[in-house]
């Protein structure tokens, strides 16, 4: 009994030692943000190998993503004789809801984890003591750069995965199961409104992309320097961006569209 | 050379790196227990004692990326752990470290690695630091493998990199973190040319921390011996191998028993045979 109860004490403290640590490292980093604007080409890097060389998997997702809800969506709205709605079911699910979310679950996984296997190496193979010893800053050079291009990258990938998404919903619902092109289209367009759904959806995928990329970098950071202590930390990474990301959708839609 | 166990200090004005009354744990376990430690400028001075001593700890501390639980640690009349990040990163600019590991940075080539401190803290123009690059890379014999990834050196060359990486701002101190763990005879023996010849052609501090003793006393000036967290014995090369400490003479001639008691603390091994509790 006092054994479980000095475990508790003991996971509790160090549940807030690392958040208390996270917090600080996010302040670094929010701080090193500005000074990036003289070094461009740093951010530039980083955006192509954490957003660009995350495109396939997220436009292929959404493609597939959208494809289902074409299908599903059919299925259910015909049975109401309301499948000429099909545009708006597909496009209201992506911008406000599948596009931010599941975007930021697959950029977990694929840049997340990739951030912080490359941090935490870094960490194991001693080059960001030796930036240290070289009176360079490794969250100036190396975290900072990475953080920004996270978060410009992740309203871009969320966006270009809803239009894939409508595009694939689009396929199936127009070009294989016989919807009207018009009514797709016409619907979509009178029902999704630039602020409610479109803003809002991007919105959600900025904060994703913060999150996304504070846990990466933090995991990264503080792995304990060993091949294991890397492999924990990149599997902790998606783990608790995915529910970080799945916990903030639903307070932020409860703030969004909760009346 | 001063008697064991730990010698007395008085401050020494000429040291450009002074440690009095240092103490330093991780966790529980004491690293060090109130040492103190003098470098002398210009020379090469070697810090050995047997693995898990905090050999490196001591120059992680002397860079400023440790802190100490007390007492001082003063390069270049600065207290180190009292420095704000600044002047800190000021002071690391008059410093170089060879990791053990090299530290090189991965994703870019060996050129751009002995680039890289100098387009950090420089605007010198491409062609300036181009010349620098050659002259530093020339120096630890490696002008020809500018254009390898780190990843295509051996591990006696990526030293030599680092090396070459570490004096890219004339610092005037170089720390050296086990320049020789893992070298082969040839590697090793290019290394200790390097570090003497680097020490005295380029008047540098040198601060070697090794526990291999034979390369490391041939190039060393002076010798600080550390075991349990304290200064075990101290003085020039030389006189070390005539000191009376027992431990001194252990360390330095690989005995495998002495002061250093080969085996670990534990009960009789009679008694430990015949207890009917085997589960231990």
């Amino acid at each position: 009994m006092l054994d479980a109860l000095q475990g508790l004490g003991r996971a509790t403290l160090t549940f807030f030692e690392r958040l208390g640590r996270g917090h600080l490292l996010l302040a670094q980093i929010l701080m090193n943000v500005p000074g990036l604007l003289l070094r461009p080409g740093l951010v530039i890097a980083q955006l192509y190998s954490v957003g660009v060389l995350t495109l396939v998997i997220t436009l292929v997702s959404g493609m597939f993503v959208g494809m289902v809800l074409g299908l599903q969506g059919y299925n259910t709205l015909v049975d109401f004789g309301a499948e000429e709605s099909l545009g708006v079911v597909v496009a209201l699910s992506l911008v406000r809801e599948l596009g931010p979310v599941v975007a930021a679950l697959l950029f977990a996984g694929r840049a997340g984890s990739a951030l912080t296997a490359e941090i935490g190496l870094m960490k194991a193979t001693e080059q960001l003591s030796g930036m240290e010893m070289m009176a360079v800053d490794p969250v100036e050079r190396v975290l900072a750069p990475r953080f920004l291009a996270a978060f410009l990258s992740m309203p871009l990938l969320a966006a270009l995965f809803s239009a894939v998404g409508i595009y694939g919903g689009y396929l199936v619902g127009v070009g294989l199961l016989g919807v009207d092109d018009g009514a797709f289209w016409g619907q979509m367009q009178s029902a999704v409104d630039l602020n409610d759904d479109i803003y809002n959806g991007v919105i959600k995928s900025i904060v994703f992309g913060f999150v996304a990329g504070w846990i990466a970098l933090f995991e990264g950071y503080d792995a304990i320097p060993t091949a294991e202590g890397v492999s924990r930390a990149t599997t902790r990474t998606v783990v608790h961006t995915a529910l970080a990301v799945l916990g903030l959708d639903f307070v932020l839609t409860a703030l969004m569209f909760g009346d | 050379m001063s008697d064991s166990p730990p010698p007395e200090h008085t401050p020494s004005t000429a040291a450009v790196v002074q440690i009095r009354d240092l103490h330093f744990s991780h966790g529980e376990r004491v690293i060090f227990d109130g040492i103190d430690l003098d470098i002398a400028p210009g020379g090469v001075t070697a810090i050995m004692g047997p693995s898990g001593t905090g050999k490196t700890t001591l120059l992680k501390l002397i860079g400023g990326q440790l802190r100490p639980a007390a007492g001082s640690i003063r390069v270049y009349d600065e207290n180190v752990p009292l420095l704000n990040r600044q002047a800190l990163y000021r002071l690391r600019k008059r410093m170089g470290m060879l990791f053990q590991s090299g530290a090189l940075l991965t994703d870019i080539s060996v050129f751009e690695n002995v680039a890289y401190p100098i387009r950090e803290h420089t605007r010198l123009p491409g062609e300036l630091i181009r010349d620098l690059v050659l002259m530093k890379l020339q120096a630890v014999g490696l002008r020809g493998a500018a254009q390898l990834m780190p990843a295509e050196l051996s591990g006696g060359m990526a030293r030599r990199v680092a090396l070459a990486r570490a004096i890219a701002l004339d610092p005037s101190m170089v720390l050296y973190d086990e320049p020789f763990t893992g070298q082969d005879p040839i590697s090793m023996g290019i290394l200790v040319k390097l570090i003497r010849e680097l020490n005295d052609a380029l008047g540098l501090t040198s601060i070697v921390v090794s526990h291999d003793v034979r390369e490391t006393a041939a190039i060393a000036d002076y010798v600080y011996l550390l075991s349990n967290g304290r200064v075990v014995d101290h003085g020039p090369p030389d006189a070390l191998w005539e000191s009376s400490s027992e431990w001194s003479q252990q360390f330095l001639e690989g005995r495998p028993d002495g002061p250093v008691a080969f085996h670990y603390p534990a009960v009789s091994f009679r008694d430990d045979l015949l207890r009917g509790d085997r589960a231990s």
